[in-house]
């Protein structure tokens, strides 16, 4: 996905970069998930945009192909989610991209996971718990709170690097504050009868949605993290479903929905697909589009 | 090239690389990312060229460690464990250092490495679909090409992804045969020139493609004495484990693309990558060859085509093809020799850290190690501990 990549500005970004000096040089935003890219949108509505993954991409599962170490060698800004979500790609863009700007947190780079406190931290991990993060989960993008957080370390790194625009990146960051701080109650208000609702889901993807409007997630349709759903492990989740508790099976919109369906269809259960980022489904244009379209997804559910 | 030749134990190794505490999933300044590659095989009869021998055995176990050393700097080190002969074999693969804060694109590696000609070359040999390299890289890279030098890479602030670097190596691996060790030899044998584009086309599919030029001062054969059966006794003796180049000439080109797909760029479920490669080796005549002695071709030539789809994110499975097309003096006299190789292979993954491979290879002959219709059959593991680095596309 490409936010504001029209090939003018692609054009006009190319060619200030040839000619130093000739214009004004703006913000140049690399985002490893569409909603990083989305927030970065908010708070630098100038900045030129590009998103390396798309919400229908796992990104734990990303290639380090050609494009994106093109895309990372001409950014002054690399914006993920961290807490190794991107470990398996990351490194390797940084290193092909040979761009000395994003290496360093101090510098270029920026995880939105080291701004918060992550959940599911683990003390000690190991491999045969499955592809899990000892640094906590990483989908942190669903939790408002956190995003504010996230939004206001975000604005203080892009001052950093164009103090100049400082007061631009404050103005910004403020407008985005408000309507977000304004819509928080609103969803909780819309969410209000998903309180206490008991899911499976597919992965942890929407911890933090779960943990924030209090559904509960009882089971998980990977046997464990980074697993495709077993058979075996599929039966074990009908005899947990035919309990009669289950409100609902839940799936990431680039999760393959096969085992959802199965247990949908024998549980009776209905299965929803929520946009896990922006473009995620029609709806999902921004941040807070995606919110409505989740929330709204689950208040739909029978 | 081999460093220690001691029978060694791995746990050894292992505590000597770091100790405990350093085993932590962050890679840092004082966490170093360590893994270890355990790789092991099956196979039914043996490959021309190949690592691998008939029978049981392991492959390559590959134990690396690398991490920022600090704001400038990066470095690796992979060290490799052979067994073969009864003799256990420590390798170094790689250890090099590599700038991480130089300006406008360019970096500079030095020390032991991969070389980035073609597009298998940069690859570990565990990150591969197939069991063995492609017979082209067997007989013109010895596997692999990784040696002693420096590297200079520029990265161009492009949409288009395109970079273009040259290298400078010892190239001892890549010398010409020189049974007597009559031979003055340069100590700056091999030099590179490499260049890749690449991108995406949509949201399915991503391409890269290559050329590159490998100068080889000490590739020519020279002329023999008499008496000199075969000008290349790695060949004739068959398994060697030596990394040698088995033919050489003084000059290689080389091209290469790859091509993947995946619905929606999404890698999880399905992906396809389609790959080729094609080397030409020229200049390997000797200079003082009697007119009517010169070869029918006056290059050596390889290829291969392959194609692997992984179907779940369990199963995957692979074709391919490829031919090598050589000239071998015996006495005086250059024979032609051919070898074209067919493989399938199914792979099953039970995560992204374990493979279990079966693989059927038919090779078929002309004059190439008295091979004339071989079926080989192999199974084999390849496992990863650790904190692993991440994957070239």
């Amino acid at each position: 996905m490409r936010i504001n990549s029209n090939v003018v500005k692609v054009a006009a970004a190319a060619l200030s970069f040839a000619c130093s000096g000739f214009a004004h040089a703006e913000l140049n935003v690399f985002a490893c998930e569409p909603e990083y890219a989305a927030l970065a949108k908010e708070l630098a509505p100038n900045a030129s945009i590009y998103s390396a993954t798309t919400a229908l991409q796992d990104p734990h599962q990303v290639q380090a192909r050609p494009s994106l170490i093109a895309k990372m060698r001409q950014a002054d800004l690399v914006v993920c989610a961290g807490a190794d979500l991107e470990i398996g790609w990351l490194p390797m863009l940084q290193m092909k991209s040979a761009n000395a700007k994003v290496h360093s947190t101090e510098q270029g780079l920026f995880f939105a996971a080291e701004q918060i406190d992550t959940l599911d931290k683990l003390a000690s991990v190991d491999r045969s718990m499955g592809d899990v993060h000892a640094k906590g989960n990483p989908h942190i993008h669903f939790d408002p709170n956190r995003v504010l957080t996230v939004a206001k370390a975000l604005t203080a790194k892009m001052s950093q690097l164009e103090p100049s625009e400082a007061a631009n990146y404050q103005k910004s960051l403020a407008d985005f504050s408000s309507r977000w701080q304004a819509a928080i109650p609103r969803w909780e208000e819309q969410a209000k009868p998903l309180k206490g609702k008991k899911v499976i889901a597919y992965h942890t993807s929407f911890r933090y949605l779960f943990n924030w409007l209090g559904i509960e997630q009882v089971a998980d349709l990977e046997p464990k993290p980074g697993l495709a759903p077993t058979s075996g492990h599929l039966a074990s989740l009908l005899s947990r479903a035919e309990q009669g508790d289950i409100f609902a099976v839940v799936v990431a919109s680039y999760q393959d929905e096969r085992g959802a369906k199965w247990l949908g269809e024998k549980a009776n259960l209905p299965v929803v697909m929520l946009p896990m980022s922006v473009g995620g489904n029609d709806n999902s244009q921004d941040l807070f589009s995606l919110y409505d379209s989740a929330i709204s997804l689950l208040n739909g559910v029978k | 090239m081999t460093v220690f030749n001691n029978r060694i134990s791995l746990v050894a190794l292992a505590c000597a690389f770091a100790s405990p505490t350093l085993f932590a999933a962050d890679s840092s300044i004082t966490n170093p990312t360590i893994s270890a590659v355990l790789n092991g095989y099956y196979q039914t009869a043996e490959r021309p060229l190949a690592e691998t021998a008939e029978g049981f055995g392991l492959g390559e176990t590959e134990l690396a460690m690398s991490a920022n050393i600090d704001d400038m700097f990066y470095g690796k080190l992979t060290a490799v464990v052979e067994m073969h002969d009864g003799e256990t074999e420590l390798n170094l693969e790689e250890a090099f250092i590599q700038t991480m804060a130089m300006p406008a694109g360019f970096s500079i590696r030095g020390g032991r490495f991969l070389s980035d000609i073609g597009y298998l070359n940069n690859q570990h040999l565990h990150t591969d679909s197939f069991t063995d390299r492609p017979i082209a890289y067997r007989a013109f890279f010895g596997g692999h090409y990784f040696d002693d030098g420096v590297r200079l890479n520029f990265v161009a602030p492009t949409d288009l992804y395109w970079t273009i670097g040259a290298e400078a190596f010892k190239g001892d691996s890549m010398r010409a045969a020189d049974e007597h060790g009559e031979r003055e030899f340069k100590n700056v044998g091999v030099y590179t020139l490499y260049s890749k584009i690449g991108g995406d086309i949509g949201d399915n599919s991503s391409w890269q493609a290559g050329l590159s030029y490998l100068r080889n001062e000490n590739g020519q054969v020279t002329a023999h004495e008499e008496g000199d059966e075969h000008a290349h006794e790695v060949v004739e003796e068959g398994h060697d484990h030596s990394h040698a180049a088995s033919y050489t000439g003084k000059n290689t080109y080389g091209a290469d693309f790859v091509y993947k797909w995946a619905p929606n760029g999404n890698y999880k479920y399905q992906n396809l990558t389609l790959t080729g490669e094609y080397y030409r080796v020229t200049d390997f005549v000797p200079a003082d060859l009697h007119p009517e002695d010169a070869p029918s071709k006056d290059y050596h030539q390889g290829w291969y085509l392959s194609s692997v789809y992984q179907f779940t994110p369990s199963w995957s499975a692979g074709l391919r093809y490829g031919e090598v097309d050589t000239q071998e003096l015996h006495g005086e006299h250059f024979h032609g020799q051919k070898l074209k190789e067919s493989e399938v292979s199914l792979a099953w993954h039970s995560s992204h850290f374990s493979s279990v491979r079966f693989q059927y290879t038919n090779q078929k002959g002309t004059n190439f190690d008295g091979i004339e219709d071989d079926n080989v059959f192999t199974i084999q593991y390849i496992m990863s501990l650790g904190a692993h680095g991440a994957h070239q596309f």
